[in-house]
């Protein structure tokens, strides 16, 4: 590989920065946001398995979003420990997939560092930096050399190491980016998984991208003009410039406005999603949060008593604001019509999906019921699997899956709409985990477990041995023991020519990827699940298989009647799953 | 001549015809509709023609508790004898009014010689019971003691029916818990149990074999047994699952064999696969 070329020096005929206050922390993160804006598409390319994946680069990108928009709302817009604080939880909320749990611990960590200075000098950017590795790596279990985590470490110890050498701000912001590059670089070498697809990390890269975009813009209290233009690096993809460095409005509504489809419609309407500050000081945010909770749904009230933030779904929006208004000065006052939003979005996800407004989940029988003791909230792809779990009892369903994860706060309302005591949450996808394990300390007066289940027939299982008279503990145990007993096997075509396993795979092959792992490889469905039934060392008893949203029945039912006749003796079932990307899901059993 | 104990159950104890005769025991039929025509368990109609006539009817059969007429007219009979006494175990009270009618009758006759016993069971779980208090009969207990011994033993009754289907317990308005397996879209069997009288969710489970390998867990919780029942309803193929299953983890323990009768058929559907079992005293 050759040797990495040093990054432009972007402190070149500057005046020394040695010191950065809440504007400057936002300019720059505000910057961090366009660029990975600009490079979200090459995150997403550098996928790992050549099958539709999650997407990190969107996923961090609204992570960061999500932490952009609640930075602008700081408290303290001046005070550098405000801004990032704000951005933390804004992470947070908006966290979606590993990567972006990860980035929001990054932040959480840069916050914590940060935390009592109004103003930081290049100690204190290299504190912050050294506390977000600390933070992000204590986040995992057990973390991984060649990932966001190997970068985030080796751009904290750069920085330490300039710190000792200069006070400005912008000479320790170079040496972090051209580290992070290079950490970049060398994550090919650290894991096996790169390596054979010749990749570099993608969270690794978006945050290599993040730290740039923010160093670049950091010295700055308004968005500048583009960027300089940029060396490439050997093995990153092209980096490409923020179109319009700092301009938040431009960024893509497309993608972010999936998310907005993640609860299942509800029948009398979605009402208003209603976002408030209320401003202080003396607030009692118990009492806050109290009272507007009573008017709503999935309300989010936080803060402390100068400063509190509202986000409310309610069909009552006067009434709330009237609330409100009794409590302090309002600002920031914004109220949407849920149902045209909602409408909107899955207007554009499947035109013929419009009609689902109609369809009913067990979420939405029982809104203002008491809260049942225990409750299942499950994460689902389609119309068919949300249907199939809400008939096996999942209570509420947050939409989402491989390429379409769910963000932390998806998840919280998810929970809540469950309206249990305690709460079982099963992300049914791998990519999705994580989030999910951040989400129990958020969701306030109720108790929240996730039982890991990584695909979607596991998911089914954990609900069929859910049994509402047993307690939590027992719950969790049941499903996880059920969970061990399924086999998943996902059909999708590969995304682009590799090799893996072995397998020479060329771009559309038919691929079947095996509880995570790419086992068959061939032309057609029937030949490869034959194949990975063959393979099976243990006969299945019974095989679900659940039939994409592109494939029809007849082709579906043709496909089963070819796989009976090669396999007397085993049941197949049939039934609509209607999750993107993945013509076939099987269960095995 | 000593006085005597009789010895009554209902057909929801699934005893054949043939092994009440030799057992010496006395079956109070039931009564199941399937719309305008009625027939007595298992006397105008048997398992066989009543799964077949499910089949094939269009209406959902119906079933009713024996009339009191039916019971006093069996204890005037068995009665005869000043000195006899009536032992009589019953369907779970809040399964079935059997135990309603036989109580009207026994007032109506000589409360005092009639010992009525709500066994909390049904199908092989009844039968246990009944076969239990006929060795203490044998075995020389009173009546009264035989109907008290029979209620200590319902709590070591164990009942468990692994269904084909939730749509005949659920029709006929006898589910209880169990109505949260009810509605779901995946073809689940679900694994109930009869537990203090009513009906329970065990398991919902995607296979047959999962779920005897369920079946034969949960019996092994009950261990010691004393006696054990298996009993299908239009599943003699998977019958023989069970029995070798069964009889692999208990060749110690005589087990009962029989069919689900046309009363407790009407609420399993055809394809239900139970066992009964009873834990040493």
């Amino acid at each position: 590989m050759p040797a990495t070329k040093p990054a432009p020096e972007l402190s070149v005929l500057r005046e020394p920065l040695r010191e950065i206050g809440g504007e400057q922390v936002l300019a720059g993160l505000t910057s961090a946001l366009s660029w990975l804006e600009a490079n979200q598409q090459e995150i997403n390319d550098l996928n790992v398995f050549p099958v539709p994946d999650g997407d990190t680069g969107s996923n961090m990108y609204l992570t960061l979003r999500s932490a952009v928009e609640e930075a602008r709302d700081a408290p303290t817009p001046e005070a550098a420990d405000s801004v990032l604080a704000a951005a933390a939880h804004g992470s947070l909320m908006g966290a979606r997939g590993n990567s972006g749990v990860i980035l929001s611990q990054i932040l959480r960590g840069f916050a914590q560092g940060a935390a009592q200075r109004v103003h930081l000098d290049a100690n204190g950017v290299a504190l912050a930096i050294t506390e977000a590795s600390a933070v992000a790596y204590r986040a995992v279990m057990k973390p991984t050399e060649g990932t966001i985590l190997t970068v985030v470490r080796d751009a904290a110890a750069a920085a330490a190491a300039a710190a000792g050498t200069t006070d400005d701000i912008r000479v320790v912001l170079d040496r972090v980016v051209t580290e992070a590059h290079a950490a970049v670089e060398r994550t090919t070498e650290q894991l096996q998984v790169l390596r054979d697809a010749n990749v570099v990390d993608a969270g690794g890269f978006g945050l290599a991208v993040i730290l740039e975009g923010f160093a670049r813009s950091v010295g700055d209290t308004q968005p500048t003009a583009p960027a300089p233009a940029l060396l490439r690096r050997s093995g990153e993809p092209t980096l490409h410039l923020p179109p319009n460095p700092g301009d938040m409005e431009a960024t893509g509504s497309a993608v972010a406005r999936r998310g907005a489809a993640a609860i299942a419609p509800r029948e009398q309407g979605w009402g208003y999603c209603t976002e408030f500050l209320i401003n202080g000081p003396g607030l009692d945010v118990e009492s806050i949060r109290t009272e507007l909770s009573a008017l709503g749904e999935s309300a989010l009230v936080v803060g402390d008593p100068d400063l509190v933030r509202v986000h409310i779904h309610t069909g009552d929006a006067a009434g709330v604001i009237a609330a409100a208004s009794s409590r302090g000065r309002m600002s920031k006052l914004k109220v949407e019509d849920m149902s045209a939003q909602h409408h909107d979005v899955l207007m554009r996800a499947d035109a013929e999906e419009a009609e689902a407004e109609a369809v009913g989940t067990a979420a939405q029988e029982r809104p203002q019921a008491p809260p049942k003791p225990i409750g299942v909230a499950s994460v689902a792809p389609g119309e068919g699997f949300r249907d199939i779990m809400s008939s096996l009892g999942a209570d509420s369903i947050v939409s989402g899956g491989q390429t379409m994860n769910p963000s932390i706060e998806d998840l919280l309302n998810g929970v809540r709409a469950a309206n249990a005591e305690r709460v079982i949450l099963l992300p049914n996808n791998g990519n999705v985990i994580l989030t999910a394990e951040q989400v129990d300390p958020l969701a306030e007066g109720c108790e929240v477990r996730v039982v890991p289940t990584r695909n979607l027939p596991q998911g089914i299982s954990a609900l069929l041995a859910f049994d509402p008279a047993a307690n939590l503990e027992e719950n969790v145990e049941r499903m996880q023991t059920a969970v061990a007993a399924v086999r998943a096997v996902e059909v999708t075509h590969a995304v682009r020519d590799s090799s893996v396993n072995g397998h020479d795979i060329k771009l559309g092959d038919v691929i079947a990827v095996v509880d995570d792992v790419i086992t068959e490889v061939g032309d057609e469905y029937v030949g490869v699940i034959d194949a990975v039934l063959k393979a099976q060392t243990e006969k299945p008893e019974l095989v679900t298989v659940y039939r994409g949203h592109e494939v029809s029945e007849e082709d579906a039912e043709s496909l089963v009647e070819a796989l009976r006749g090669s396999n007397p003796g085993v049941e197949f079932e049939l039934q609509a799953g209607g999750q993107e990307h993945y013509p076939y899901v099987l269960s095995l059993e | 001549m000593s006085e005597l104990i009789h010895l009554v159950t209902d057909s929801t104890a699934d005893i054949s015809p043939s092994d009440a005769d030799a057992l010496g025991v006395h079956v109070v039929p039931l009564i199941v509709r399937f719309g305008e025509q009625q027939f007595r368990d298992g006397v105008d109609i048997d398992a066989d023609q009543f799964y077949t006539k499910l089949e094939h009817s269009d209406v959902h059969p119906t079933t009713s508790q024996p009339s009191p007429d039916a019971f006093a007219t069996l204890y005037r009979t068995l009665l005869a004898n000043p000195e006899d006494e009536v032992v009589g175990l019953h369907i779970s009270a809040k399964l079935s009014g059997t135990l309603q009618s036989a109580t009207l009758a026994a007032q109506e006759f000589d409360p005092a010689r009639i010992h009525l016993v709500d066994t909390e069971s049904v199908s092989g779980g009844l039968q246990l019971l009944v076969r239990a208090a006929l060795d203490d009969i044998r075995a020389g207990d009173t009546a009264a003691v035989v109907a008290e011994k029979a209620s200590r033993r319902r709590s070591k009754v164990t009942i468990l029916v692994l269904l084909d289907t939730l749509t005949y317990l659920h029709r006929g308005g006898r589910i209880g818990r169990a109505q949260a397996f009810v509605g779901g879209l995946l073809n689940v069997k679900p694994l109930i149990a009869v537990r203090d009288g009513e009906v329970v969710p065990l398991a919902r489970l995607r296979s047959r074999s999962k779920g005897i390998d369920m079946i034969v867990d949960q019996v092994r919780g009950c261990a010691p047994l004393r006696s054990l029942a298996e009993f299908h309803a239009a599943a003699a193929e998977s019958m023989v699952d069970l029995e070798a299953r069964l009889g692999a983890a208990f060749s110690n323990v005589t087990a009962v064999l029989g069919r689900i009768g046309p009363v407790v058929g009407a609420y399993s559907g055809p394809g239900g696969l139970g066992v009964a079992c009873l834990g040493a005293d």
